[in-house]
């Protein structure tokens, strides 16, 4: 049994429609777990449900092999960091950091050395004794950070932390949140609909879509091997089309292309996918080789370091970029090849 | 989800504290015995018909309506214009004039009407209607000034700079720009002013006299020596007003707009 | 030069009808009250130094500070709750307490006549019960001063109060509890020091209409209840005495801007969050 174990959640605020629907989630202690989806997948209220922000329809939460499932939320002992930090405003960095140490009736001079260490970990020392309203976004992430940490939680709740940052100071929090995770060991969950921030900090994500996790895995393997069309999409694979299973590891696409594919896929799934920067382009060389589709460019647009094509082939539009110096122009006539180690089928 | 059943509780009681003097008057508005009741015998609307039969309680109601209309519109054609000067122009010692038009609400009522009726009335003679009129006008000021000028200063001051690129002489500006965008300020400032205007009592008590007399202050004089239920029932008229009143809000501005 | 003449034009009609219709009066009315002879504060000190007079003012005081104190009570949890409701409610809610804001003081002082009368609904409802052998006086008493007085002035204070807040984070709240507080200690510890500001602004509101409020004391308080309003109208009308009431007019003036500074001034220091000074 997992440290953190979510069964069967359902959450519906007018018993018709479900937010959550059956949800199940196991945490182990001491991981870093991500909540990742578009805005209105649940992901929130899921994190809400685990803080006792929301109490749940049906099903059970646990912790530690506990029933935390009706107990209230300040008798939980979570830290939890809100997307608008929620500091107090009327109370200075060391008070709105002291609030849950004081509130545990802890002695004076315990309370003053947690503060102490907490603002030192967090490298706010030097602001103890200011109010939040002097304080940079950046500094007052730090101080919601500090005031949950202090509890020492059995777990600690992170709703879009670092969405009201910007994109500089953004990249800093992450790792710095990492690094104080990790010091601590604490068991985290954190909620996002950032891609790449989810990827980077944490040990695991959980795709949320529509109220249920699509799938629940390792950043790279969410990366690599999604495992639904939604994950898919969400994580930016742009070419999505059908294809028929012959026989073992390949498939057929409507104009009778064959697709190998490397791996072994569910039965059922029919939708080839793969992401533009792994289609390779080549002028039209009027082959038909497996893996192959030619087409026509229609657009062509410059993002930087590459350039994307939207090419009309037989089996639908496709997003390819090419990197190199031979740059294509609209109206070419190009062949593009998807590796057979990269194409995923969903 | 998550209720708390005090505080409901709680809040439900003040409700009731608000709501269930004035249900009372409601009821006791349809009893046929002479004095007040509750609960009533038998039922009637002769108290209704008795009030509109009050020729005093006629008289002061059309007074109260045209003192609060005309005193409310003066308040309007001068507030507005200062209104938007204190918001746009560099005026010295702007504070300190918009303190100046706000003061009427610091003065107490009834001191405004004293002051009034001395002066006015007393030392130069005017007419008690006059006074009544301009002692009403003094106490609709400040809302005209407070809620139209909050609705100027947000107001997006680009719009104007627009209008004179375009041509619009600053006057212009303000007739074809301004005004249309702060309409909802403009009648917002009209409700509270007129509602004040006719439900106060303070400043008129003093700038009453034969034929003059405000609505409230009749049915002030009325309550001293009376105690039926035509008192009932034109409080139900003005709580019926209130609630048009209320709905019209509503339905045009939303009532959080004045509150 | 002419264009820097234009807003001064335009406040001008503004400022001169101020200035004839309210200061002049004032002054007019008020100015005398300095001069016996020669310049003096003798209407003044012997106002305060009369028993009669200063037990008049006392109670102007005491009955407004209890009916502010009241409101503060009453109104703050209920402006709570309105806030926290949600949005369909908010508006019913709110024009329950606006309904009586907006209807005449007459119609609601005299709702309480009949409720707090020797024949009232009140006692009626008291003794059929059996609690009561016979009526309490309740009518033309202090208590029904203060009564009315809450009546009177509670919307204000809880829309005051709602206005402020809806502006709490809600997180915030929801912050307190995370870190172990239940819903009353967050409630006292986070929300009530965040909504001093309402307070102060909604008890001035109250504070001031109560001590100088006209209608709610000569209705509900009859003629051994009286306070400053009611006792300047009596020296003005019945008494004929212009004199005192202009001592009255300016008491009632300083004693409302002594309010209003003394309240600010206790918001200022109460409210510290800082935002000045970096």
């Amino acid at each position: 049994m997992s440290y953190v174990e979510l069964k069967d959640i359902r959450v519906s605020y007018d018993n018709k429609a479900n937010i959550l629907k059956d949800l199940n989630l196991s945490i182990e202690k001491g991981e870093l777990v991500s909540l990742l989806g578009p805005s209105g997948c649940g992901k929130t209220t899921t994190l809400r449900v685990i803080a006792g922000l929301i109490e749940p329809n049906d099903g059970e939460f646990l912790v530690d092999t506990q029933n935390l499932t009706k107990v209230p939320v300040h008798k939980r002992e979570f830290g939890m960091v809100f997307q608008s930090y929620a500091l107090f405003p009327h109370l200075t960095i060391k008070e709105n950091v002291a609030f849950g140490l004081k509130l545990r009736k802890e002695k004076k001079n315990s309370i003053e050395k947690k503060v102490k260490d907490i603002l030192a970990i967090t490298g706010l020392e030097e602001l103890g004794d200011r109010y939040p309203k002097q304080l940079s976004g950046g500094q007052r992430q730090r101080v919601a950070l500090a005031r949950a940490l202090v509890i020492e939680p059995k777990l600690l709740l992170l709703d879009e932390p670092l969405s009201n940052l910007d994109a500089k100071l953004r990249l800093a929090m992450r790792i710095e949140i990492k690094r104080i995770q990790r010091q601590l060991g604490i068991t985290s969950v954190f909620v996002t609909h950032d891609q790449e921030e989810c990827f980077s900090i944490s040990d695991r994500v959980a795709v949320m879509n529509k109220g249920v996790i699509e799938q629940f895995d390792t950043p790279e393997e969410i990366y690599n091997n999604p495992k639904t069309e939604f994950v898919a999409r969400f994580i930016g694979f742009e070419n999505f089309f059908e294809l028929t299973p012959t026989e073992e590891w390949n498939y057929k696409a409507i104009d009778g292309t064959v697709f190998h594919s490397t791996r072994d896929w569910e039965p059922g799934k029919h939708t080839g996918t793969i992401r533009p920067d792994d289609i390779e382009i080549t002028r039209n060389s009027k082959q038909t080789e497996n893996n192959m589709v030619s087409g026509i460019i229609k657009v062509r647009t410059f993002l930087g370091k590459s350039y994307q094509y939207e090419v009309e082939t037989p089996i639908g539009k496709l997003l390819a970029n090419k990197t190199d110096d031979v740059v294509y122009q609209v109206g070419d006539e190009v062949t593009l090849s998807m590796p057979s180690h990269k194409l995923i089928i969903v | 989800m998550r209720k708390n059943i005090g505080l409901k509780i709680f809040a439900g009681l003040v409700f009731a504290f608000l709501l269930v003097p004035l249900f009372i008057i409601i009821v006791t508005s349809f009893g046929t015995n002479s004095t007040i009741q509750f609960p009533i015998k038998g039922f009637t609307l002769d108290w209704y018909s008795k009030v509109f039969d009050n020729e005093a309680f006629m008289d002061s109601f059309f007074l109260s309506l045209q003192v609060a209309f005309f005193a409310t519109l003066l308040a309007l054609i001068i507030g507005v214009p200062a209104a938007y000067s204190l918001a746009r122009h560099k005026v010295f010692g702007r504070n300190w004039i918009k303190s100046f038009f706000l003061s009427p609400t610091i003065v107490p009522g009834l001191v405004v009407g004293y002051a009034m009726y001395q002066f006015i009335v007393i030392k130069f003679q005017f007419p008690i209607i006059q006074g009544l009129f301009l002692g009403h006008f003094l106490i609709c000021l400040p809302y005209v000034i407070r809620v139209v000028g909050s609705t100027i200063e947000q107001l997006d001051f680009s719009i104007e700079e627009v209008s004179w690129t375009l041509g619009c002489t600053k006057l212009q500006a303000f007739i074809k720009v301004v005004l249309p965008n702060i309409t909802s300020g403009i009648f917002a400032s009209f409700m509270l002013a007129f509602i004040n205007s006719f439900n106060n009592i303070p400043v008129s008590q003093f700038l009453s006299g034969p034929g003059v007399t405000m609505l409230p202050t009749s049915l002030m004089n009325y309550i001293e020596y009376n105690y039926d239920p035509s008192v009932s029932a034109l409080s139900v008229i003005l709580m019926l007003g209130t609630i048009v009143l209320m709905y019209v809000i509503e339905k045009t501005l939303g009532l959080a707009s004045i509150s | 030069m002419t264009q820097r003449r234009v807003p001064y034009l335009i406040l001008a009609p503004g400022l001169i009808l101020l200035i004839l219709f309210l200061v002049l009066p004032l002054i007019s009315t008020i100015f005398p009250t300095f001069f016996n002879g020669g310049f003096t504060f003798s209407n003044y000190t012997s106002f305060f130094l009369d028993e009669y007079n200063f037990g008049i003012f006392w109670r102007t005081i005491k009955i407004s500070l209890i009916a502010t104190l009241i409101c503060v009570v009453l109104g703050v949890p209920t402006a709570y709750y309105i806030s926290q409701s949600p949005k369909k409610w908010r508006g019913l809610l709110m024009s329950i307490t606006l309904f009586p804001l907006l209807t005449n003081s007459v119609v609601r002082s005299f709702a309480w006549i009949t409720i707090l009368g020797q024949d009232g609904i009140l006692n009626n409802a008291l003794m059929n019960i059996g609690l009561l052998s016979k009526p309490l006086t309740m009518l033309y008493t202090e208590f029904a001063i203060v009564i009315g007085s809450v009546y009177l002035f509670l919307p204000l204070m809880v829309i005051t109060l709602v206005g402020i807040l809806e502006n709490i984070d809600s997180e915030i709240m929801e912050a307190a509890e995370t870190l172990g507080a239940n819903r009353l200690i967050a409630f006292v510890k986070v929300i009530l020091p965040l909504s001093v500001p309402g307070i102060i602004v909604g008890s001035i509101l109250v504070f001031t209409g109560s001590l100088t409020a006209y209608t709610t004391p000569q209705l509900l308080g009859g003629n051994r209840n009286i306070m400053l309003a009611t006792f300047l109208y009596q020296n003005a009308t019945a008494l004929g005495n212009w004199q005192g009431a202009s001592v009255i007019a300016l008491i009632m003036i300083v004693a409302t801007l002594i309010v209003m500074k003394l309240f600010s001034w206790v918001a200022g220091r109460m409210d510290k969050r800082g935002e000045a000074s970096a």
